[in-house]
């Protein structure tokens, strides 16, 4: 048996739980070998210091964050058994708030138009044209409301009618397999990210942004979403991103959260523990 | 986990309380950073109930665990690859000296310094590798789940980063004080 053979084996016979599948041969050419005998003992040294390395204790901040995350967790599981809010719910509002705006608007129009046809006559002086004139800037505004709304449902809408839910998904998935994404795809990820109306294509965004969090596109894409988020589920998987990848432009978003007596507690105690983790 | 699995969250406690300990002195070791590790560990058992439906009664949970561990600590690497390392000031406990006039206990912390410092020089994979076999009491079968490999390329792994390990910490030893 020659002295690389019996080398190689070295680690397998100082291995307790190999050590008998090594041939007693090797164990004659060490105590034989001087060579050998050197390499055998250089890694029994090795061994015994690695095994002899001091045991290094967490401090008291990991048990503290520990059961701070687990109560956190325990209230979001409470209150997602209790209070579920289903993106149907979100889409549905906006469904119906499009035709009543819409009406609002028409009977606002109305309205001017019946005020601007009457015949101008002395007494409607000042007073009538103040009025029109705050009228016109309500409509206005409530034009641009309107063409805002219009904006999400109709991309909401032509998501659902032209890309099913399943479609989106796969789409996101291939999207989320490529190592080296261009920009327009993580685009694509990012927009399914803040304007997607499905809860479960959301996080599945947020995952597949992960690999690419270095980039300042993508962190600031999860910026730019967790403000608009309204879903805890997903309003947690964004603190959670911006915690990981150490995004400390998301420590302003962040203190806001933490502060909004109208988010979900869960949402707030994340909130409050990311920024304890910054 | 079972329990943690099916509901009942706070027998994650118990988890925590046997399993933190090693948990965290592994992912001490592997990234040489007191405090890196203490968030990894924070992770690790974050996923453990973000992912708790998808464990399976198929295998141990130390294992499962590890799992969870090397994809959190191959996070933190990816992430910390590009930013500069900024000192932590927890790590520097390491090199206080509590008994600075025991020549003896001198000796030992020189080589306790070298070791980590030749375990840090070891490529990733070969510290993982070292790290599980050796110190967390898992089989090459169980180590080879967690790296998705067969159980003999993970004996040849570890045994490999073993004689790696002996050559850089060897090489340290020999190497004249600045």
């Amino acid at each position: 048996m020659n002295c690389h053979r019996v080398r190689d084996s070295l680690p397998t016979l100082l291995d307790r739980r190999t050590a008998a599948a090594v041939p007693a041969e090797v164990q004659a050419h060490v105590a034989g070998c001087a060579d050998c005998q050197r390499e055998w003992e250089e890694l029994r040294v090795t061994l015994t210091h690695l095994d002899d390395l001091p045991v290094t204790a967490p401090s008291s901040r990991l048990r503290r964050n520990f059961h701070a995350m687990l109560a956190a967790e325990k209230r979001r599981e409470a209150a997602t058994a209790v209070a579920p809010v289903p993106a149907a719910t979100r889409r549905g509002r906006s469904h119906w708030l499009l035709p009543l705006a819409g009406g609002a608007l028409l009977a606002l129009g109305f309205l001017l138009g019946q005020r601007a046809g009457l015949p101008a006559r002395a007494s409607d002086d000042r007073g009538t044209q103040q009025e029109l004139a705050a009228l016109r800037q309500q409509m206005g505004r409530q034009q641009d409301q309107l063409a805002k709304m219009t904006t999400l449902v109709t991309y909401s809408l032509l998501q659902q009618q032209q890309h099913p839910a399943n479609e989106r998904l796969q789409q996101l998935l291939a999207d989320a397999r490529q190592e080296q994404p261009s920009e327009r795809t993580l685009d694509t990820v990012i927009g399914a990210l803040t304007l997607d109306p499905n809860v479960n294509i959301r996080l599945r965004a947020i995952e597949a942004l992960y690999p690419h969090a270095e980039r300042e596109l993508v962190r600031a894409g999860v910026r730019a979403a967790l403000p608009r988020e309204q879903h805890p589920l997903v309003q947690l998987e964004l603190i959670e991103f911006v915690t990981l990848t150490q995004d400390r432009g998301a420590v302003p978003l962040l203190e806001r959260m933490s502060a909004n007596d109208r988010a979900d507690p869960a949402v707030r105690d994340a909130a409050l523990l990311a920024l304890a983790r910054f | 986990m079972l329990a943690v699995r099916g509901g009942e969250l706070d027998a994650l406690g118990e988890l925590f309380e046997r399993h933190h300990g090693p948990l965290f002195g592994f992912l001490v070791k592997l990234t040489g950073q007191h405090a890196a590790a203490e968030d990894l560990t924070q992770t690790v058992f974050q996923r453990m109930l973000k992912y708790r439906h998808t464990y399976r009664d198929d295998g141990s949970f130390t294992a499962w665990m590890y799992h969870l561990a090397r994809r959190c600590a191959a996070d933190h690497f990816r992430r910390t690859q590009s930013a500069p390392a900024a000192t932590d000031p927890s790590d520097l406990q390491a090199f206080v000296d509590e008994a600075p006039h025991a020549a003896v206990r001198a000796a030992q912390r020189d080589d306790h310094a070298l070791l980590h410092s030749a375990l840090q020089q070891l490529d990733r994979a070969d510290r993982e590798v070292l790290l599980l076999s050796r110190f967390q009491e898992l089989s090459f079968a169980e180590i080879s789940g967690i790296l998705e490999c067969s159980a003999g390329a993970a004996k040849v792994r570890a045994h490999r980063a073993l004689q790696q390990l002996r050559t850089v910490y060897f090489r340290l030893q020999k190497k004249p004080i600045a």
